[in-house]
């Protein structure tokens, strides 16, 4: 765990027509999060804010040995909160919400080995180059990606479907959070990227990937995407989080083995 | 039906799973912990009656079960509790007769269920996923309908979908539905169900509740964060809205959908490479597995075997409980893996396994995933 160096950078903007910035981001090694607030009258910012603070308290006393478990306390806990807040504002105000998505990253130790734990909530992603190719590793919780799915319309159609901005999961939801969880090898990722919908939604997937491949500085990178967000319209907020594993140690397992092997094979067999 | 669900406090459990709600007597502490372990696994109501009558029907005077389904609803009471069903063949009260094993129907277009089991107390608290002390639950349309829906369209017109169910492809529904004297029905039903609990149920003991439940204790941890509001406009687009239940993907045809995590594990798996694991959720092995889309209570087992040669793939192959007729043992799929598995069984010739397919393993199968490294599968 402790042989990992990772570097990061993260990058936001309000946008060309928005008024207010709802998105929220934490950046607390070995834990990032991208979330995309969505509501009312202070609702929205409120709710991702409320997300990035439960996700700094996981960082203050993080054990990566129970990662998965901790990642899913701070989800139950920011719930509670943003229900909380809800119904305290809907006594007020009828009709009145608050939500959020949320994109986490962090590493955990699973069965000794050091991972990627990724979870996602909404239609904030999460993408990842591998072998030098961008692939969206997140599955957006959007009527969009439902009717993807079920071969109703192309990803094309899509982008101009009259119900895109509507997702079918989030913090704050009535119905209760379910958050889809992955869990990556080191070694499968070369660089991540987290961020909201109003980077993806401006440019297209080409453009995010000759971004990550050619901007070697991950700072530089995050604030190259959100620039092209905004000189694309700007129509959404727009953040961006990219993490690189810096001096990754190959698998444990595999390696010794080898190295034992072609000693061996040096020494004649005598080990 | 909305599964929206209230109830009114008391002192039996309610067990509530996404689609399946059992109501218990106190006095049925032991099974609640068994259930709630299946619900929370996203057990359908069949795998909940099993565990329920694991213990035999002597010591289980009083039970109620709820089912939902997409569009019909299965009751089931049997003793004190009584359910009051209205659906749109109009109004009905289902209770067991005395004598019976237990009432039972499966009713289309239900708008409501009220199950009342001690008393009659207003049902005006939430009833979420988890577990309850209740006296009486209510699903389906509130007496007072829920404020500040986030999309007020989405119920509204999954109600009028449901209102015309009833044109329904089981006609046996219909003739319950509009059928007043039904309550002789389930007497009728009732033999083939009393079997169930003869046949040797494995027992199930109670596991500790995952990570994640609603048993969490969701105390707030901090203050409102403080932000700016001196703003008048908002044009934010993005709004929640409900899976449309249109698009939810059937499962593949002719296969059951697995349980996610099991009580006890179905089998063990010894590699070659010295690992033995245990099948009570899904495996996944290769050269350098990846999980995907997990939810936090059923994270997959990841076994990563030494590849030198590169002949195992990355996510090469996936075993996990079986469901259906495979209930009780393991079955592999290929993950459509570039050099292919071979599994041998005992008593039958090695086959190569067919990407996507999967197949039940029996104890002393051998899977070969190549470069050296076999499974052997045993029993747990």
């Amino acid at each position: 765990m402790l042989d990992v160096d990772l570097h990061h950078g993260a990058s936001t903007d309000v946008g060309l027509v928005r008024k207010v910035n709802e998105d929220s981001y934490l950046v607390a090694p070995p834990v990032f999060v991208v979330a995309d607030g969505m509501g009312g009258h202070s609702g929205g910012d409120v709710a991702s804010q409320m997300v990035v603070e439960e996700f700094q308290r996981l960082a203050e006393s993080y054990d990566p040995q129970r990662g998965a478990e901790l990642v899913a306390d701070a989800f139950t806990r920011a719930q509670a909160r943003i229900v909380d807040y809800g119904d305290a504002h809907r006594a007020l105000q009828p009709g009145w919400h608050a939500g959020t998505t949320a994109v986490v990253a962090v590493l955990v130790v699973d069965d000794g080995v050091t991972k990627w734990l990724l979870a996602n909530l909404g239609d904030s992603r999460i993408y990842r180059i591998v072998e030098r190719r961008l692939e969206q590793v997140s599955v957006d919780h959007s009527v969009v990606q439902e009717l993807i799915d079920s071969g109703h319309i192309t990803s094309e159609e899509a982008a101009v479907h009259p119900e895109r901005h509507v997702i079918t999961r989030a913090l704050g939801s009535p119905e209760g959070i379910q958050p889809d969880f992955f869990l990556l090898p080191l070694g499968s990722v070369e660089r991540l990227l987290l961020c909201s919908d109003g980077v993806t939604g401006m440019i297209e997937d080409e453009e995010i990937e000759e971004i990550l491949e050619s901007v070697a500085d991950p700072r530089d990178a995050a604030d190259a995407l959100v620039r092209a967000a905004v000189a694309a319209g700007g129509r959404d907020n727009a953040t961006a989080v990219v993490v690189d594993v810096v001096g990754l140690v190959k698998d444990a397992t595999y390696d010794s083995r080898r190295q034992l092997e072609s000693l061996e094979s040096k020494l004649g067999g005598r080990l | 039906m909305s599964t929206e669900a209230r109830f009114a406090p008391g002192d039996w459990y309610a067990v509530v799973g996404d689609r399946v709600t059992v109501l218990l007597p106190g006095s049925q502490r032991g099974r609640v912990a068994t259930l709630w372990d299946l619900a929370d696994s996203g057990a359908g109501a069949d795998v909940l009656l099993d565990a329920l009558l694991a213990g035999g029907l002597s010591t289980l005077d009083h039970f109620a079960l709820v089912a939902h389904d997409d569009d019909a609803t299965r009751l089931i009471v049997r003793g004190a509790p009584t359910a009051t069903v209205s659906s749109t063949g109009g109004d009905e009260i289902l209770t067991a007769a005395p004598g019976t094993t237990w009432a039972e129907q499966v009713l289309a277009g239900v708008s409501s269920v009220r199950v009342t089991l001690t008393g009659d107390g207003s049902a005006d608290h939430r009833l979420t996923p988890g577990l309850a002390r209740v006296s009486a639950v209510e699903f389906g349309t509130p007496s007072a309908p829920a404020a500040g829906g986030s999309a007020p369209d989405e119920p509204a017109a999954e109600a009028a979908d449901v209102a015309e169910a009833p044109v329904g492809d089981e006609p046996v529904q219909d003739a319950v539905v509009e059928d007043p004297a039904v309550e002789d029905e389930p007497v009728a039903e009732a033999p083939a169900v009393e079997s169930a609990p003869d046949e040797p149920a494995p027992a199930t003991p109670a596991a500790p509740l995952q990570f994640g439940s609603p048993e969490d204790d969701p105390t707030p941890t901090g203050e409102t964060p403080a932000v700016q509001d001196d703003w008048s406009d908002r044009d934010g687009q993005t709004q929640v809205g409900t899976p449309h239940p249109e698009f939810e993907r059937p499962p593949i045809p002719g296969q059951e959908i697995g349980p996610d995590v099991v009580a006890q594990p179905v089998a063990s798996l010894v590699f070659s490479t010295g690992d033995v694991v245990s099948v009570d959720r899904t495996v996944l092995v290769g050269r350098a597995p990846e999980a995907r889309r997990f939810a936090s209570h059923d994270q997959p087992h990841v076994v990563t075997v030494p590849s030198p040669h590169q002949e195992i793939s990355s996510t090469h192959l996936e075993i996990r409980p079986g469901a259906g007729a495979d209930h009780g043992s393991a079955v592999a799929t290929d993950l459509g893996s570039t050099n292919g598995t071979v599994l041998a069984q005992p008593g039958l010739d090695a086959e190569e396994l067919k990407p996507g397919i999967a197949v039940s393993l029996i104890p002393g199968a051998v899977l070969d995933l190549g470069d050296g490294v076999t499974i052997q599968v045993t029993n747990p």
